[in-house]
């Protein structure tokens, strides 16, 4: 289809009154960060620890959340949660959280991606973002994208030290994971699935989730 | 889709002859706007961050060749493959190839309104495949056979006895015959029936409201996840796009998602929002196997070139529609093809020509609710003026209408002959309405009286005068 590209560019070009940019102009456009070259303008945070902003962004958005003191504790507070909404004690896992001890929480967990047969879904957050209550979830083998949308509760696991302010912070330290760059989906999630396609009224649970809970690990 | 935009006097006056669609349009009229001032209330820097998207996006458009050769590399090198689609049949036949190629037979799709322009659905029909909507809104128009009446909400104009109605027709054949009331049972019903064709669907195409030059990133925005659970689920991950979405880093995307929410809904972060590069990586236990981008040029090189370049800066947030007064009275369907309200009226003469949609920039206030809200501050009352102008250059319009023009013309450049008609005209009007100071009907006017409206009648002086009568301190 190069032809296609060589056509539009084209297009382009006549329309900007001007050829292909040279070598050197090409070289300056690279060296910018981003289109207005300059720091990004980040909203000014409410006061409060991060942890407290996140909540209330997270809150706003009907997402809820638990607060733990050590990553032992998962296991114990996902049975607690699946017995709290009624559920069998069973839940698909991220393989990133596999090592922990389920069985001693008397959860049956199914280690990997989901075919929409589970009810409930485990997976480990990459960021939080305070200012909006956000997950920054990154795809791979250690974390399946379908237990993100298919399981009509989703349960992420967050680490204290990886909350970060704004979105920028969580895509500077993508940029540090260097060659391995973006994975194939970074999926930003602000609370559960929601839909307000007839008459205008809120659902929560449209496609994905119909619930979201942070176990917010310290 | 065949526009109909050359009806829209005719299908104006049949909108607001439909109660039904009445109800549903004062539904959304206070909603939208409502929660939007709400959500920028909130952020201080709201205008500053439209003056930074006014700049990610000028900026961009001015070296767009550069950051879209970029972003093609950058697909390429994550194993994705990118297509270039001059014309709305190129994208097409793009996509429709895609699909046989990798043996499809059921293909789910996220909302793209690009799609809806260039009309994949109906080609990907007519070479027989399966294609089910995905977005709750749009599977109701697929249902209905209609096309989206907004940009954000597609079946914003349906209530929910239409759509109970339609549900029990179609999912019938899925064993569900019980006729639901309620919506919380409606979204179950269809999120029950959608489930089965995600999971068995072999192609999903998305939209996309950014695109990463940088890193070869698509970005889709989302409430319910269905865009990700198309793009995730099937073999092919198919993107189709307009050349004008691309923006240099993630940076830049951040900023404009920051506006997008806020405008659109009024929501800080729409619930999803999926920054995709590439097919599934080694290792990778979900995922496509294959990831394509249809990049559609589909006339928008023409805008970059001409006065309409500012309109490329659109983000699609529908704000221009849900404070026009105009789309508020008649919904967006009267527009008679893929966009409504006052950034339809800007893009649909231009993508289907004058003469089919001359009429759609006449139907405007010129009130400026729309350039005020547009996160990117595109100015569409200026915009919709050059197009009149245009149309009555090209003799477009209606012959009254231009003949009255220049009439007017001819009198405001005569400014004593002006002034003498206007005040015995005020004159004349005052005595003939008489003390009730109104009139009910009045010739060669019929239809502004149409629907019960009457006339307030001058009350004997010209503005002129008055202001004269003022500065002489006698008044
Ligand atoms: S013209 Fe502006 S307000 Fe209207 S949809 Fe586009 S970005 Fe939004």
């Amino acid at each position: 289809m190069s032809g296609g590209r060589e056509q539009v560019l084209a297009a382009i070009r006549r329309s900007l009154g001007r050829g292909a940019l040279g070598a050197d102009a090409r070289a300056a456009l690279d060296a910018r960060r981003g289109a207005t070259d300059s720091e990004p303008l980040l909203p000014k945070l409410p006061k409060g620890t991060p942890a407290q902003v996140f909540r209330t962004g997270l809150e706003k958005v009907s997402g809820t959340m638990s607060e733990l003191t050590a990553l032992e504790e998962v296991p114990g507070a996902v049975a607690g949660y699946l017995a709290g909404h009624g559920l069998a004690p069973e839940t698909a896992v991220a393989p990133s959280l596999e090592a922990l001890d389920w069985a001693g929480a008397g959860i049956a967990p199914s280690v990997g991606p989901t075919r929409g047969g589970d009810f409930a879904g485990v997976s480990q957050a990459w960021r939080g973002v305070a200012e909006s209550g956000s997950l920054v979830l990154l795809s791979g083998p250690e974390n399946p994208t379908s237990l993100n949308f298919l399981p009509d509760h989703h349960i992420v696991v967050l680490r204290a030290q990886d909350l970060v302010s704004h979105l920028e912070q969580a895509w500077a330290a993508l940029r540090e994971r260097g060659e391995k760059g973006w994975p194939r989906t970074v999926n930003v999630i602000t609370g559960p699935s929601r839909t307000a396609d007839i008459e205008l009224t809120i659902q929560l649970g449209a496609h994905g989730p119909r619930s979201l809970h942070v176990l917010l690990v310290d | 889709m065949e526009p109909l935009s050359h009806a829209f006097k005719e299908r104006s006056i049949w909108a607001l002859q439909d109660e039904t669609l009445q109800v549903a349009l004062n539904r959304a009229k206070d909603g939208f706007a409502v929660k939007r001032a709400t959500a920028v209330d909130r952020l201080p820097e709201f205008e500053a961050l439209r003056d930074r998207a006014v700049a990610i996006k000028d900026h961009t458009l001015e070296n767009l060749d550069h950051y879209l050769e970029r972003y093609a590399d950058a697909v390429e090198r994550s194993g994705g493959k990118v297509h270039w689609a001059s014309s709305a049949e190129d994208a097409r036949r793009i996509v429709v190839d895609i699909c046989r190629a990798s043996g499809a037979r059921m293909i789910t799709k996220g909302k793209s309104m690009v799609g809806e322009e260039v009309g994949v659905n109906g080609a990907l029909e007519e070479a027989g495949f399966e294609v089910v909507e995905t977005d709750l809104g749009e599977y109701i128009i697929q249902l209905a056979h209609e096309p989206p009446s907004h940009i954000i909400v597609p079946a914003v104009h349906k209530t929910r006895g239409q759509i109970a109605e339609l549900f029990h027709q179609n999912h019938e054949k899925y064993g569900l015959t019980r006729k639901l009331a309620e919506v919380p049972e409606m979204v179950n019903e269809a999120r029950q029936v959608l489930r089965g064709k995600y999971l068995a669907a072999d192609v999903g195409i998305t939209g996309a409201n950014f695109l990463i030059a940088e890193s070869g990133t698509s970005v889709i925005v989302t409430n319910e996840g269905n865009g990700d659970l198309t793009c995730s689920l099937p073999k092919v991950h198919i993107v189709t796009a307009g050349i004008e979405k691309v923006v240099p880093t993630v940076e830049d995307a951040s900023t404009l998602l920051r506006l997008l929410g806020r405008s659109a809904t009024g929501q800080d972060m729409t619930t999803y929002t999926t920054f995709t590069t590439g097919p599934k990586r080694p290792g990778d236990t979900d995922g496509p196997e294959e990831y394509h981008v249809v990049l559609i040029d589909n006339g928008r090189t023409t805008m970059l070139g001409d006065q309409f370049r500012e309109m490329l800066r659109c983000i699609r947030c529908g704000a221009c529609m849900n404070h026009c007064p105009v789309y508020g009275a008649i919904g967006g369907h009267a527009y008679g093809w893929v966009y409504p309200g006052p950034m339809g009226s800007v893009l649909t003469p231009l993508a289907v020509g004058l003469k089919e949609a001359g009429n759609l920039p006449n139907a405007c206030t010129l009130n400026g609710h729309c350039a005020e809200v547009c996160p990117v501050r595109i100015p569409l009352p200026d915009l919709l003026r050059t197009l009149r102008h245009r149309e009555y250059q090209l003799r477009l319009g209606l012959k009254p209408m231009r003949w009255g023009l220049a009439a007017w013309v001819w009198f405001t450049t005569h400014p004593r002959i002006y002034r003498l008609g206007t005040r015995v005209q005020a004159r004349m009007l005052a005595l003939l309405a008489g003390r009730k100071g109104r009139f009910r009907r009045m010739p060669l006017a019929g239809s502004w009286f149409r629907g019960g409206r009457d006339l307030p009648a001058p009350q004997g002086e010209t503005f002129m005068a008055v202001w004269q009568r003022r500065q002489r301190g006698q008044g």
